[in-house]
């Protein structure tokens, strides 16, 4: 038991899932930053995502790798243009955003519900999954497979290039300011228009990308979506909005417990945990962790 | 205080008729149509239940599975050793008693935390009675020497008409006053003296109790138990649409919107369930954004006497 604890091998999935989920997670902490609406269909880019790097590659045998680009850019794609055609009108006007407000997660929960079936519809509901560098690799005394270190690799690479991008490049800083406080961030100049586009496109890209590196080392299926929604609530309350480096630390904390509880208990427990401390933490911390400022309101 | 509204007692009466009629369907008509029967009593019954919370108190619960799962657990897990006559009711009770433990912490979220809440909660209990199963070393259970159907279609008959019972009783007492007004604006209820706390956990704890003894029914209906059925996010998420479909304000909401989806949940989710839950959804869409008031706000009571916000 203490054996299997200490195993890097352990310590690297759970290193691996913490970055799937920072990853989903930073796009919906963009998308809700800027909207102030809790999209419940965030996950479902991912499995969207992940669908169509399997297509790409089972179909026409291309390499998820090359297909991330393009499913980041039709995701991207996907988001501009649901901002331009009903968010922008809706958050517009101030009392249709203060009608949708209460039931926005119903919409949202009905839009996910439309779109999981859809794909069960025009497909299957089997879960896929495809074989790509699957070759192992050993790593110290951890034996991993190649597809699980390129996912790791292209994850970390993405968040800390994102990072870097909100900390240092001025249009980041006014997406941090927009999300940080709308009014002032108006008053001093940053084009709300333009970066409210920016994060959905963003958001919107970076989950399909996710998706994309899920769907190398597990199955896709039309329902995966919802869980992932899950675990970026709980990065995103628990690290704190508009906090990306909050963010990160979080997702390491989920991760950690998710696959240390699971490896102290059985698989069974996985979904347990996960809920466990989406309930916990919406309870009792919705102030968050490492932040200060409510998330909840 | 104000008398009681006319015509919610009117509207009271207009479905008690309605479901007294429907008595005679499995006098007259086959085991076809008290099949149907019975899943459109217990949609009435579910809606009826979620409207006293979610409609009335704004509160709006995605994980009421939770209570129609814990209510089948209950009524499979002490079959053979407890008659239905105890175990209903002990369902009910149960459903009640989680409600009541988990009231407090959960009903202090608000908005749109407070859906996503509830609808982890139902996951996590749902994913935990399965752990319990699996730990006693079974996926699923068969329960033998269930009653008829049409025994079970008395039960549920009996349910739907306690369901709106409890949802008009909800709504002609100050407890559905005040649920009202933290609906509109809880910060002004509180300061208007509306024990705002306590009528949200006894709005919760009301509309718990009947689902919990719709699931034991329904588990008896299915003499088959599987904790990933019964607890299955669609039943919350159908009660919704239905509440939000018929308007669940009025007491006669919920009933409409249930035999609107239960009809075409009848006709599509044998053949083509993935169809239905897409229809589903877009109705919930287009409700949500054009007709937030539901059909019974938009066409029954096109020109109320005076503005009733």
């Amino acid at each position: 038991m203490l054996d299997t604890l200490l195993s890097g091998q352990l310590l690297f999935a759970a290193v691996a899932i913490s970055a799937t989920y920072a990853l989903v997670a930073l796009g919906l902490n963009l998308v809700y930053g800027t909207m102030r609406l809790l999209n419940v269909a965030h996950g479902d880019l991912v499995m969207l995502g992940g669908y169509g790097a399997f297509w790409a590659f089972s179909i026409a045998g291309i390499s998820p790798l090359l297909t991330l680009i393009a499913v980041a850019a039709a995701a991207a794609a996907l988001g501009m243009l649901a901002y331009r055609g009903l968010f922008r009108g809706l958050l517009a006007s101030q009392r249709a955003a203060a009608r949708l407000e209460s039931n926005s997660l119903l919409l949202f929960f009905g839009l996910s519900i439309i779109i999981q079936n859809a794909v069960a519809l025009a497909v299957s509901a089997t879960p896929r999954g495809y074989e790509y560098l699957s070759n192992v690799v050993q790593l110290g005394n951890a034996a991993l497979t190649g597809n699980r270190l390129a996912a790791l690799a292209i994850a970390v690479a993405l968040l800390a290039a994102i990072s870097l991008f909100l900390r240092m490049h001025l249009f980041g800083l006014a997406m941090r300011a927009l999300i940080e406080h709308r009014e002032a961030a108006a008053v001093v100049g940053v084009d709300i228009d333009r970066v409210q586009l920016a994060s959905f496109g963003l958001g919107f890209g970076t989950a399909a990308v996710a998706g994309a590196l899920v769907s190398m080392t597990e199955q896709v299926s039309p329902f995966m979506g919802f869980p992932f929604t899950i675990a970026a609530f709980v990065v995103i309350i628990m690290g704190g909005l508009g906090r990306i480096g909050g963010g990160i630390a979080a997702a390491l904390v989920l991760g950690v417990i998710e696959t240390y509880g699971v490896a102290l208990t059985s698989a069974s427990w996985r979904s347990i945990l996960l809920y466990g401390v989406f309930v916990l933490v919406l309870m009792f911390r919705p102030q968050g962790l490492f932040g200060r400022r409510a998330v909840v309101r | 205080m104000k008398r009681v509204p006319q015509p919610v007692t009117r509207d009271l009466a207009l479905i008690l008729g309605l479901l007294a009629a429907a008595g005679l369907v499995p006098l007259v008509a086959g085991d076809y149509w008290t099949g149907v029967g019975i899943a459109l009593l217990m949609a009435i019954a579910l809606t009826q239940s979620w409207s006293i919370l979610s409609s009335l108190s704004g509160y709006v619960s995605l994980g009421h599975v939770v209570f129609y799962g814990l209510g089948a657990y209950v009524v499979v897990a002490s079959w053979g050793s407890l008659p239905i006559a105890v175990s209903l009711p002990v369902a009910a009770l149960a459903a009640a008693a989680f409600a009541f433990v988990i009231g407090l912490p959960v009903l202090r979220v608000r908005g749109p935390y407070f859906v996503i809440l509830t609808f982890g909660l139902a996951e996590l209990v749902k994913f935990c009675v399965i752990a319990i199963e699996a730990a006693q070393g079974r996926a699923s259970r068969l329960i033998l020497g269930t009653p008829g159907l049409d025994t079970l279609f008395f039960l549920m008959l009996a349910l739907a008409a306690l369901a709106t019972l409890l949802a008009w009783g909800a709504r002609v007492t100050r407890l559905g006053h005040g649920l009202r007004a933290i609906r509109e604006n809880e910060e002004a209820a509180q300061t208007l003296g509306v024990p705002v706390a306590r009528y949200k956990l006894a709005a919760f704890v009301l509309s718990a109790a009947i689902p919990g003894a719709v699931g034991g029914v329904m588990a008896l209906r299915a003499t088959y138990f599987e904790p990933i059925q019964v607890f299955d996010p669609m039943v919350s998420f159908s009660m919704i649409a239905m509440a939000i479909i018929g308007g669940g304000d009025d007491l006669r909401g919920p009933l409409i919107g249930a035999i609107v989806l239960g009809t075409l949940s009848e006709l599509l989710w044998a053949s083509a369930p993935q169809l239905y839950m897409i229809i589903l959804g877009l109705l919930l869409v287009i409700f949500v954004l054009f007709v937030p008031e539901g059909i019974c706000g938009r066409l029954l009571r096109p020109a109320p006497p005076m503005a009733r916000r």
